[in-house]
């Protein structure tokens, strides 16, 4: 009953993201809904504080990027260590070696392309710092600040779906349509991170070997050299 | 004939004395009920020279919007608190700043909006000219195009790719870039360091939002600054209270100048009649010397309505200079009383009579100097202060005698009275003093050889600490120390303005540099130019370039799998333009720090660095492009300048030839002129000697008020002098001193004064006054036993 349950979820899910934003409005009456939570502030807290108990996290990380601009999808695989408050660092291996990190202060990139390391200050880059902020609140799982900008709503229970739809407020609107997070079945990381854009374009990162509160050597946060 | 005009006019006064009296109560009575209907001014901006280029640039500043602008910087005082929490407190301030007062509030832009508004197809063909598009072309080989290809799919592996990868699909070449380069210099045209998050201005510490406030309250304003200031006050009490708010504004320094110059009149009048009170009393021990104690205040009363009546409004800052001109009207009815207390005899009165005329003749004669400067201020200074020194003589010749002699007691005598004797009959060592004089005199001449001018008129602000520690603040978290200057560029419609500023931006372009010259220009030009750039805009991708870059691309994008339609966005969209009027969106926000719209006339404005090499520089612009013209803090200050020391060079030698002349009409006597004249030579270079000593500059204010303290000294050098000649036993000397005594009470009082200018008038006056009467009683009287003992001889 539960997969049973589970399945019209996913399904439903599917066409909300394949319809046109008004006819899945339009369709929304009609459809299976999974029950939303009385107090939905009080829910996401409950959920981001499962989610965001940890100070240090490493992940491995699959992403996928069906992009109007690429013929064929785009699949990076790499990975991501993350120090709270302010630290980030996101490593790709393949296609291509990538690496970032992203600090509250400054941007320090290296690609293979150009074997140099490129510094930018943070505070000097508005647009890219609204970025960032974006994508570090969804990376450190403290998602209570995120209801005063978005619409959200509980897509799925087991596992748990959660999908965030950019308010007018939201500087992100103009580019993403929706996210949807997907827990791990102990709902203490996410599994599965999705990002459809206004473009068409689709972003899927799914993480595998998240591992919490290890110890992360200095050199995981190294753009240069690599770990 | 003086003796008979004043006779006729002493017996008249005598015949008519209780009609005088009652005349002269119900005068006060109405002058008094006057002062609440007169109309007074802080701002002084009267005080300034009446140069054109000052005129000019104090008019923009006040036509600008900048006059009429409020900045608040809120901050977060409470660790705990985010950004969130600041940005809720700023969006709570600006809903409740409502019109009238608050015409508008800017707290930020949203910054999709910049991504939205920046389309680079929407203004690259408009903005971008022939340069712009050289450099493109330049862009369109396989190389480079190669290169970009690489960097797209590069980038599309970044976390941020969401955000930019449709960007890159309408702009596969980076064209952003030039148009991001010509945004470069806003923020510095700010004068601020901002970044803007959410749609707020924050600070680089995260901590602070500011918000710019356009309001319909001119600056000066007065009471209108008052309600503005009390009311954004009140909404800011309203506030969270982890949040504190400082406010910056001009309207600030002109409620904050009023209450410092108001609080320093009332401190400065307590502690200056407080003393004068306990002196005469002391002194005199007669309670009916308080009226001469009150002969100033009247005066005061009757000048202010009087001079209202001439000049319209008066400044607040000439009422200040009264309290120390109360000091030194004082005096004539000091000399009056004590010679009626010593029962002078009708020549001796009538002597003194002269004595005290020709003083305060001098007096005035050092304020209507100040009716030769251009400076209306001063004109008014003189009106006012002429007044008053008027009016305490007439009190003096003809109202006090008849105060006094309606007593009924006969005054107790002046305790004062023997040490006038003795001071008179006592043998100076005279070579002794006037040695000592002359070393002295010849160290102050020498060390006022390196004194210092300062034409900062900033430092004349009187602005409470509150005001400047907010200031301080404010700079520390959003910068803008460097001041800039505006160049100014007119035209009777905005396009006619904007094509004007499109040749000099050019123009300044070649001469000081476009990274320091921040233009309108510079990022969206008239529209005679932007139809220019769209015309080459489309003859250039028409004329090969379109085929070319589709045909690079093409054979780049295949290695990394890139679909036919990877940068559709970018082809159809190629041709797609029109010229925007920018009447909303992020370039109308912008075009409002650029753009000055009043009585039909447009002003746009463009900013660098004050500093005199630029704008010696770009002065050469404005002789190009008539209605073009500079604004610049520095060069207002270096006008003032040049404009005082000029003035000075009239006015000094002009004060100088009055007193030179009265002495000597007085003494008939160029000897005893000349003795008559030490108080005033010792004053003048002392000052400048001491002020240089203490390494205090000269500034405007000092200087004049050292030119009316000439006025003041001199009748020190002409009373002993004239007693010493003539042998009168009118107290002379107690007068003298008791009157130096309330001129330094008085300027010293000046001392306690918070307003820098008032406090700088007080320095000026307390040295000028103490030096000339200490030579007038040390210097003059050997001065005058030598010309007397060789007098003798010669006899």
């Amino acid at each position: 009953m539960k997969m049973h349950a589970g399945i019209i979820a996913a399904l439903s899910l599917a066409i909300f993201i394949m319809l046109p934003p008004s006819l899945a409005l339009a369709a929304e009456p009609g459809k299976v809904k999974t029950s939303q939570p009385a107090d939905l502030a009080a829910f996401l807290q409950d959920i981001g504080k499962k989610a965001s108990n940890f100070k240090t996290l490493k992940t491995e990380f699959t992403q996928e990027k069906k992009m109007v601009m690429f013929k064929e999808k785009l699949v990076m695989k790499g990975r991501i260590y993350l120090e709270k408050p302010n630290k980030i660092a996101w490593h790709v291996d393949s296609p291509v070696r990538y690496s970032v990190l992203i600090t509250d202060k400054l941007i320090r990139q290296w690609d293979e392309d150009t074997n140099k390391v490129q510094e930018i200050s943070l505070a000097k880059n508005p647009i890219f710092q609204n970025v960032l902020n974006q994508l570090t609140v969804w990376f450190s799982g403290e998602y209570g600040s995120l209801l005063d900008t978005n619409d959200v709503r509980v897509i799925k229970r087991d596992p748990l779906v959660i999908e965030f739809i950019p308010r007018d407020n939201n500087v992100s609107k103009k580019v993403i349509k929706s996210i949807a997070i997907t827990f791990r079945d102990d709902q203490k990381y996410l599994q599965q991170l999705r990002i459809q854009e206004v473009s068409g374009d689709v972003t899927t990162i799914n993480f595998i070997n998240t591992i919490m509160n290890t110890p992360l050597k200095s050199n995981s946060f190294e753009v240069k050299g690599r770990v | 004939m003086f003796e008979n005009v004043f006779s006729l006019f002493n017996d008249f006064v005598r015949q008519q004395r209780k009609w005088i009296l009652l005349l002269v109560l119900l005068a006060t009575a109405a002058a008094g009920s006057g002062l609440f209907f007169a109309r007074y001014e802080g701002n002084i901006d009267l005080m300034l020279p009446p140069d054109k280029e000052i005129a000019r640039s104090m008019d923009f500043l006040r036509g600008s919007s900048f006059s009429d602008k409020v900045i608040v910087s809120v901050a977060l005082t409470d660790p705990a608190k985010t950004k969130k929490d600041l940005f809720f407190a700023v969006d709570q301030l600006a809903a409740s700043l409502a019109p009238p007062l608050f015409m508008k509030v800017v707290s930020g832009f949203s910054v999709s909006n910049v991504m939205d508004e920046f389309s680079v197809l929407q203004y690259a063909p408009q903005i971008l000219g022939a340069k712009d598009l050289e450099t493109i072309g330049g862009l369109i080989n396989s190389n480079t195009v190669s290169q970009k290809m690489r960097g797209i799919y590069m980038q599309s592996m970044r976390p941020e790719s969401v955000f930019t990868s449709s960007l890159s699909r309408s702009d596969p070449l980076g064209i952003k870039m030039l148009l991001l380069e010509k945004m470069r210099a806003l923020p510095a045209s700010m004068g601020y360091d901002v970044a803007i998050e959410d749609g707020h201005f924050i600070s680089r510490d995260g901590r602070h939002a500011m918000m710019i406030i356009q309001t319909s309250v001119a600056m000066m304003d007065s009471p209108r600054s008052k309600e503005l200031v009390a009311t954004l006050q009140d909404r800011i009490k309203a506030l969270p209270a982890y949040v504190s708010a400082d406010i910056i504004s001009g309207h600030l320094h002109t409620v904050s100048n009023e209450q410092v110059i108001k609080r320093d009149i009332s401190i400065v009048s307590t502690i200056a009649s407080v003393t004068f009170l306990f002196l005469f009393l002391l002194v005199f021990r007669d309670p009916r010397v308080l009226f001469v104690f009150i002969i100033p205040f009247i005066a005061i009363v009757w000048a202010i309505v009087l001079a209202t009546a001439v000049e319209g409004r008066l400044l607040y800052l000439v009422i200040g200079l009264g309290t120390a001109i109360a000091g030194f009207s004082v005096d004539y009815g000091l000399h009056m009383y004590i010679a009626l207390k010593r029962g002078v005899d009708g020549s001796q009165f009538v002597k003194l009579s002269r004595l005290i005329t020709i003083n305060a003749t001098t007096t005035m004669f050092s304020f209507l100097v100040l009716f030769v400067s251009k400076i209306h201020g001063y004109h008014q200074l003189a009106l006012f202060s002429a007044l008053c020194v008027f009016i305490c003589l007439l009190f003096a010749l003809f109202v006090l005698p008849l105060v006094l002699s309606n007593m009924k007691a006969a005054p107790p005598p002046v305790s004062g009275s023997n040490i006038d004797d003795k001071l008179r009959s006592f043998r100076w060592p005279v070579k002794t003093c006037i040695s000592v004089w002359v070393v002295l005199l010849a160290l102050a001449l020498y060390s006022s050889t390196s004194v210092t001018f300062d034409s900062d008129i900033k430092k004349l602000d009187g602005s409470g600490p509150d005001v400047l520690r907010a200031e301080r603040t404010f700079h520390d978290v959003w910068g803008g120390k460097t001041s800039q200057a505006i160049f100014v560029v007119t035209g009777k419609s905005l396009e006619e303005a904007m094509e004007v500023n499109d040749f000099v931006f050019q123009a300044a372009g070649s001469l000081v540099g476009t990274g320091d010259f921040t233009s309108l220009a510079q990022f969206w030009p008239s529209e005679r130019l932007r139809k220019e750039n769209i015309a080459q805009w489309d003859s250039f991708w028409k004329q090969g370039q379109e085929d070319k870059l589709k045909k690079l691309i093409r054979e780049s994008a295949a290695s990394y799998q890139f679909s036919d339609v990877a940068f559709a966005p970018f082809f159809d969209g190629l041709y797609l333009h029109q010229t925007d009027s920018a009447s909303n969106g992020l370039i109308a926000q912008l075009q409002e720090r650029f753009v000055l719209s009043k009585d039909g006339e447009y002003r746009i404005l463009s900013y660098f660095p004050d500093e005199q090499k630029y704008i010696d520089s770009l002065k050469e612009i404005t002789l190009k492009y008539p209605g073009t013209f500079i604004v610049s803090g520095k060069a207002m200050s270096a006008s003032i300048s040049s404009f005082t020391a000029k003035e000075i060079r009239i006015l000094a030698p002009l004060a100088l030839l009055f007193n030179v002349l009265l002495s000597w009409l007085f003494f008939k006597d160029w000897k005893y002129a000349l003795i008559a004249l030490v108080p005033l030579v010792t004053g003048v270079v002392w000052f400048v000697g001491i002020m240089s000593f203490l390494k205090i500059p000269l500034n405007v204010i000092n200087i004049v008020a050292s030119i009316v303290s000439t006025g003041v000294i001199v009748d020190y050098g002409l009373g002993v002098t004239y007693q010493y000649r003539h042998k009168l036993r009118t107290g002379t000397i107690i007068a003298v001193t008791i009157s130096a005594t309330t001129n330094v009470i008085g300027t010293g009082a000046l001392l306690f004064a918070k307003h820098p200018a008032l406090h700088s008038t007080g320095v000026a006056m307390f040295i000028c006054i103490i030096t000339g009467y200490l030579s007038a009683i040390l210097v003059v009287p050997p001065l005058c036993s030598l010309l007397e003992a060789r007098e003798n001889i010669n006899v």
